[in-house]
């Protein structure tokens, strides 16, 4: 019997440990949550590895032939047994609760010097504010080794803020603040990914997450400032980055999410009536390849008259360019 | 001694009453009175609510719009539209239990005509067609519940299958957005609230008055009753496809808010539903709690009493507290939308975690209500075909108890990463872990059962033994997420995913199975076809891994669930999840099959085939239509094999000594 579990706790190790069962660790935080992991990894192999050993034992050595007609043993319980397997399982799991609780205070613990950044989330897109330097992207970037403080918040239904690689993920509430605490160690895009289900464009709902050299950061920095800067007087630019950048490519706002169709492609020769009527009306003609309902009809309220015009003008221009 | 209508039902002289003949026929309960109770309840319904409208001065679309050969038929605005449907699905249910007869015997009570105590014309059922009337037959309804749940199961089967047809590859292939988000809620809604738990009910339905001692359960109109209102709410659930403007309800079973305030009319479809669900889950476990309390048989104690009944005792004190939140939960959401209150509307002081907190209230206990009936049958299954008593009985039993008290106590593991308060995670962490105590006494006492066990693999052991296997792995996952951090990473991915489909498929769908086939021969009176019984499991078991395991993999690494497109490098992985589920899909195929021709054309089978001890296998096969022709004497506990003379009950008033084990199975 101790055979049977020790052959089958030594599969599932080597099948715990030859897959790769987590992505890369990309925060400071993913190591911490990472070792929960295994943690409870290797708790989870013993127990399992009884429980098989227990039931493949039984199955080879107490079959009965199909004539066999007797019984077995009468064993009605056994004091000892039950009280070790209520006991054992108890102190398990309060180490488990302990371990869980200690790193669950230090991934979110908050240090004291830290960069805060401003995450809205919207069906179906997310755009990052950085107050500090005044811009607004829909691309994060943050300087690797740095703490980071992500402030959630939500304009419609709740959304979900998750990167695997940094093993952090939280709500993004209507009408409540949240947060995220994240130490990026890895330099490379990831991909910010929506976990809640937020309506049709939910599968599509994804940003770029660029963790970035200190150097590289602020060359960022200083690319969507001149990028603002060059909007400047130029207000339906700036809108258009900020608020349809987000899910649409275009070449002269350097924005190039795939959410929505390319407006480069999608614009041409097109009349300001059609411009207008697509964004406060988007499902009234749907470009082939997308699908009803995944761009919000909210802007018709969101954006004011005078926006709207600048908006229409910018594109109806740059369509003209292009 | 007076003849009463039970000797004579016993001695066979009794017959059905005559069926009404001529236009009376239309007027008597039964699926003709639907016919036009239905289209009637349909169209005044819709007068009073047209007519409101137009006397309140709201925007209408007039009485015109009910002409089928008008111009505007049927061109409600959307405000009205919503209006309508809600007072349908509350008067047109009604209407059609009317119909079927469902209240009859009550309003021939409240007009003061006389009512019929011995009337068992509702009682047992002579021809197929009695399946589908109202009827007050425990074991009736039990073969009711069970066959309309497996028609649900293989509808939110077939709609699983489209579900992974899209996922095969990535891209978008076969469905659009809007069709894949109702599928994999209609999916979720109808396993839960139509196969789960209602299969369970039905199960219980059959055997708990049996197993107890009793010649039916307590109330047993409202039990005909309770029945009636389930394929009500599947069909609602179902229809909602179909709806114009929208198609189904897509916010996922879970129907957050704000997403469901928002959601186009199809959401409405579930709040209804879920009130009829909830409504005959309600009454049913009302039901069970008074049978089991009140109407054990004489030296039947709680210490006696097989450990199913302590599982459905235990189930149903969970389903009379919990269910009321979800049906709650749901008309807040649906005054939201219908009467403009704010209850999740952050801009006029909502709070929109209030409804997880609601909704998780209900949803974490109902877990067990899936769970804890299958506990139920493994105890049974394994104690029989092991050949062996129980291992530690009376802490099975307080296990179930302390499930159920714990189980109210963990409802916001759920939302660790929901941005609810922060201090509330650790006791819920806590409490969470501490379900695996009690959990895990039972995998171990069944191990233990198994011990020096003689065991037969029959399909209902290896069902059984299956669940035990798939239910660790379930449970397993269960403390990942329990563990707040590895949870923050986990949560709302396809981990989650894997982690439910091990407990409800692993877990209650195998303890379903195994309880089907173990009962079958008593509830037909024909042996199931051993061979395709283990053909269905290993079909089932294999299919069931291939599809299930790799899901977890797929959610650590970054596939979140209730996607119908994701990133190209998981591909591979859920090309071979896809054919997996098709080859699940077709397990279920086999069991119909034996199922449908077992029951027609099976082998007779004796009144004890398994030779278990429990009072259900110690009458005829199928039982007589008041089970006991004399009220048992329970003298022993049920599960005691292998100990010479004992005992679990006298029957038939054989009061003689206690005779050798042989003689008990050769009766």
């Amino acid at each position: 019997m101790v055979l049977v579990g020790v052959a089958v706790g030594g599969a599932l190790a080597l099948v715990a440990v030859l897959i790769p069962w987590l992505p890369e660790a990309g925060s400071t935080e993913a190591v911490k949550v990472d070792d929960v992991y295994w943690f409870v990894t290797i708790i989870c192999i013993v127990i399992f590895a009884l429980v098989a050993g227990v039931s493949v034992y039984s199955v080879w050595k107490f079959r009965a032939a199909p004539d066999d007609e007797d019984d077995g043993s009468p064993i009605h319980g056994h004091t000892g047994l039950e009280v070790v397997w209520t006991a054992v399982p108890a102190a398990l799991v309060t180490a488990i609760s302990i371990y869980s609780g200690i790193v669950l205070v230090q991934v979110e613990k908050i240090p004291a010097d830290h960069r805060v950044i401003d995450v809205t989330a919207q069906q179906f897109a997310w755009s990052f504010e950085y107050p500090e330097a005044k811009i607004t992207s829909g691309q994060l970037a943050l300087p690797i080794n740095q703490p980071v403080e992500l402030k959630l918040s939500s304009k419609d239904v709740i959304h979900s803020f998750w990167v695997p690689e940094w093993r952090m993920k939280k709500d993004a509430v209507p009408g409540i603040a949240s947060n995220v605490i994240v130490t990026p160690t890895k330099l490379g895009t990831f991909t910010v990914i929506c976990t809640e289900l937020c309506g049709l464009g939910h599968a599509t709902m994804r940003a770029k997450a660029l963790v970035l050299t200190q150097e590289g950061f602020d060359r960022w920095i200083q690319e969507q400032k001149d990028a603002a800067a060059a909007a400047g007087s130029v207000q339906g630019k700036t809108l258009f980055t900020q608020q349809c950048g987000t899910c649409h490519a275009l070449a002269d706002a350097g924005t190039t999410a795939e959410v929505g169709p390319n407006l480069d492609d999608a614009l041409k020769g097109k009349s300001a009536e059609f411009i207008r009527e697509s964004i406060v009306d988007p499902n009234k003609e749907i470009a082939p390849g997308f699908q009803p309902d995944v761009m919000p009809a909210t802007f018709r309220e969101s954006l004011s008259q005078q926006q709207l015009d600048s908006l229409v003008d910018y594109l109806l221009q740059t369509a003209a360019k292009g | 001694m007076a003849v009463t209508t039970h000797e004579l039902e016993h001695a066979g002289g009794y017959a059905a009453p005559p069926r009404p003949s001529g236009w009376r026929r239309w007027t008597a309960p039964g699926w003709l009175r639907v016919l036009w109770v239905v289209p009637l309840s349909f169209i005044l319904s819709a007068l009073l609510v047209l007519g409101a409208r137009a006397a309140l001065g709201y925007e209408t679309a007039g009485f015109g719009a009910l002409n089928p050969f008008g111009d505007n038929f049927f061109e409600f605005g959307t405000v009205e539209l919503q209006v309508l449907i809600v007072v349908w699905l509350v008067v047109v249910p009604l209407g059609f239990l009317a119909g079927i007869g469902g209240f009859d015997y009550w309003a021939y009570w409240i007009s003061g005509r006389p009512s019929r105590p011995e009337d068992h014309s509702g009682h047992g059922a002579r021809t197929w067609k009695d399946y589908f009337r109202v009827n007050t037959d425990h074991k009736v309804i039990g073969i009711q519940y069970l066959a309309t749940t497996i028609f649900f199961f293989v509808g939110a089967g077939l709609m699983a299958m489209f579900m992974r047809a899209e996922l095969a590859k990535p891209g978008m292939q076969f469905v659009d957005n809007n069709t894949f988000n109702g599928l994999f809620s209609v999916h979720a809604s109808l396993m839960i609230f139509l196969f789960v738990i209602p299969a369970f009910a039905g199960l219980g339905n059959y055997v708990i008055p049996l197993m107890i001692g009793a010649p039916d359960m307590a109330f047993p109109r409202l039990n005909a009753l309770s029945f009636w209102l389930l394929p009500i709410a599947g069909f609602i659930m179902l229809s909602s496809f179909v709806v114009p403007d929208g198609g189904a309800f897509s916010a996922g079973w879970t129907n957050y808010a704000t997403l469901a305030v928002h959601q186009p009319v199809g959401n409405v479809f579930f709040q209804m539903a879920v009130q009829w669900a909830g409504a005959s889950s309600i009454m049913t476990a009302l039901n069970f709690l008074v049978t089991i309390i009140t109407m054990r048989a004489p030296g039947m104690s709680f210490w006696r009493l097989p450990l199913l009944v302590w599982a459905n005792f235990a189930t149903s004190t969970l389903v009379v507290i919990a269910t009321p939140f979800i049906a709650g939960s749901q008309f807040f959401i649906l005054f939201d939308r219908v009467l403009h209150t704010n209850f999740f509307n952050p801009g006029e002081g909502g709070d929109v975690i209030a409804y997880q907190h609601i909704f998780w209230f209900y949803s974490h206990p109902a877990v067990y209500i899936m769970m804890l009936p299958g506990f139920g049958i493994a105890s049974e299954v394994i104690s029989v075909f092991a050949r062996k008593p129980i291992f530690g009985y009376r802490l099975m039993a307080l296990s179930l108890m302390a499930i159920l008290i714990l189980g109210f106590s963990v409802w916001a593991h759920h939302m660790f990463v929901s941005g609810m308060a922060p201090w509330l995670r650790i006791p819920m962490m806590v409490t969470t872990m501490l379900i695996a105590i009690p959990t895990g006494i039972k995998v171990f006492s069944w191990l233990a059962t198994l011990w020096e066990g003689r065991i037969h693999f029959k399909t209902p052991m290896l069902f059984a033994s299956g669940f035990v296997s798939m239910f660790v792995i379930g449970g397993l996952s269960g403390v990942y997420l329990g563990s707040i951090p590895v949870d923050i990473h986990a949560s709302d991915t396809y981990f989650v995913v894997a982690h439910i489909h091990y407990v409800l498929f692993g877990g209650s769908l195998f303890t379903i199975f195994a309880g089907i086939y173990y009962w079958f021969p008593k509830m037909t009176g024909r042996m199931y076809n051993e061979r395709l019984g283990k053909l269905h499991f290993w079909l089932t078991f294999i299919g069931f891994n291939v599809t299930f395991f790799p899901m977890h993999w797929l959610g650590l690494h970054g596939m979140p669930r209730r996607v119908s497109d994701y990133a190209d490098r998981f591909g591979d992985l859920n090309f071979i999840i896809s054919i997996a589920s098709f080859f699940l899909g077709a397990s279920t195929v086999v069991f119909i099959y034996n199922m449908v021709v077992s029951w027609r054309r099976g082998e007779p089978a004796p009144a004890n085939p398994w030779r278990a001890l429990t009072l259900e296998w110690q009458v005829s096969s199928p039982p007589p239509i008041f089970n006991f022709d004399e009220i048992p004497q329970v003298v022993g506990s049920p599960y005691e094999y292998g100990v010479r003379g004992a005992r679990h009950a006298v029957m038939n008033g054989d009061r003689a000594e206690v005779p050798e084990r042989e003689k008990v199975i050769s009766d």
